[in-house]
């Protein structure tokens, strides 16, 4: 799976925006998108909101945890636990992207949330990497991971699956079984 | 998108090899040292260190692995291989000791590939091979993993030097993980780039087809 993958599945959550034009209530397919009118907020998929905000027709407003001392404390807790804590989101390093990308002006403190969210990042993908050492390492059958997001898995799913080939396939070495002098033929 | 314009055959991991991979072809070529074990008569060209016009029996030779596999029988009747150094006693305890510190390209650039073959021929080391084989692949999983989602645009080639030709495979993944995910970071993801399969071929010009 592509990152940009990932990324076009993140741009389906919701945040709220402020319009500066008016509109009705819009039917799609996807759900209804609440009429719109200058000043109130009002919720949207990210997808819709990036794109107001490129043509300049509304105002972004940071999601609730995107906040300088919320992923603070995202962030000791990441640093004490062993095991994964749950993220802030589900998608908290597409939304961090797209949106300080975007709406940079809207969001307060915009480098620290991004060198926070590197951090947590860094923190996480680094207690995946010594899972995935130990799982190889017994030679385990099965492991269970809670509270990873989809860009993580992505990132070492190509990697863990073609290792976990290789080492079954030493593994089957032992058991000579019924392998012949068996050849595949394509 | 960055799935391939075509699939090359992967070669055979464990004691079956693809037909068609490159890999295997090119890990079949691995001279095996081996000891004839009847007469064959008219081949003395072959080797050449002695001038007979028959290779005697007992003669000691080097057979690349598809020979040796293909004269193999279990009667052994014809030839009969001997393991080579890297998979013998004294280096399996030096693998046993520390994995990671051997220059597994230097032993054979296919250590795994060979070792899965040799299993073929029924020696009674077999199990002991098998195990020594999957523990030094666990044993460097660790370090070939860290390099290869740690390094990024930086010159690799002194990493991948000590690394076996299956270690070369898993390497090239996970760069290829890391570098996609950093270009979606950067921005590159939206950019437009040729694909590699139209770069390689180049569209001859008029002028050199008129030439």
């Amino acid at each position: 799976m592509d990152p940009s993958e990932v990324e076009f599945l993140a741009e389906k959550e919701i945040v709220k925006i402020i319009p500066n034009f008016s509109l009705d209530k819009i039917y799609l397919i996807g759900g209804d998108l609440g009429p719109f009118n200058p000043g109130l907020p009002v919720q949207v998929p990210v997808w819709l909101a990036l794109n107001l905000k490129q043509r300049q027709k509304c105002r972004i407003l940071p999601p609730p945890w995107m906040d300088v001392d919320k992923l603070e404390e995202v962030r000791e807790m990441e640093r004490k636990e062993d095991s994964f804590t749950p993220p802030p989101s589900p998608y908290y390093m597409e939304l961090t992207k797209l949106l300080l990308n975007h709406a940079s002006d809207n969001i307060p403190k915009a480098d620290e949330i991004r060198t926070l969210v590197k951090d947590i990042w860094d923190t996480r993908i680094a207690k995946l990497r010594l899972s995935a050492d130990s799982f190889i390492s017994q030679q385990e059958a099965h492991a269970k991971l809670d509270n990873l997001t989809l860009m993580e898995i992505n990132t070492t799913r190509s990697f863990l699956l073609d290792s976990l080939n290789c080492m079954f396939k030493l593994r089957s070495n032992m058991q000579p079984g019924t392998s012949a002098g068996k050849a595949l033929d394509y | 998108m960055d799935s391939q314009s075509y699939l090359p055959v992967p070669p055979g991991v464990g004691m079956e090899e693809n037909f068609l991979s490159l890999d295997d072809i090119l890990l079949s070529h691995e001279r095996l040292p081996s000891r004839t074990e009847c007469l064959f008569p008219r081949l003395g060209f072959l080797e050449k260190s002695t001038d007979s016009q028959d290779i005697q029996e007992g003669t000691k030779m080097e057979l690349p692995l598809w020979l040796a596999k293909g004269l193999y029988e279990r009667k052994r009747r014809v030839v009969s291989i001997e393991l080579p150094k890297v998979y013998r006693e004294g280096w399996r305890t030096v693998f046993n000791a520390d994995p990671t510190v051997v220059d597994l390209h230097k032993m054979g650039p296919y250590y795994y590939g060979l070792g899965s073959q040799m299993l073929h021929f029924d020696s009674p080391e077999n199990p002991e091979i098998a195990q020594a084989l999957l523990q030094t692949f666990i044993g460097r999983f660790r370090r070939t993993m860290d390099s290869s989602q740690n390094v990024y645009n930086e010159d690799t080639s002194a990493l991948v030097d000590r690394l076996d030709c299956l270690e070369r495979v898993l390497f090239k993944m996970g760069q290829r993980g890391l570098n996609s995910f950093q270009g979606w970071e950067k921005g590159r993801a939206s950019h437009l780039t040729a694909s590699t399969l139209v770069l390689n071929y180049r569209k001859r010009k008029m002028t050199d087809l008129q030439a």
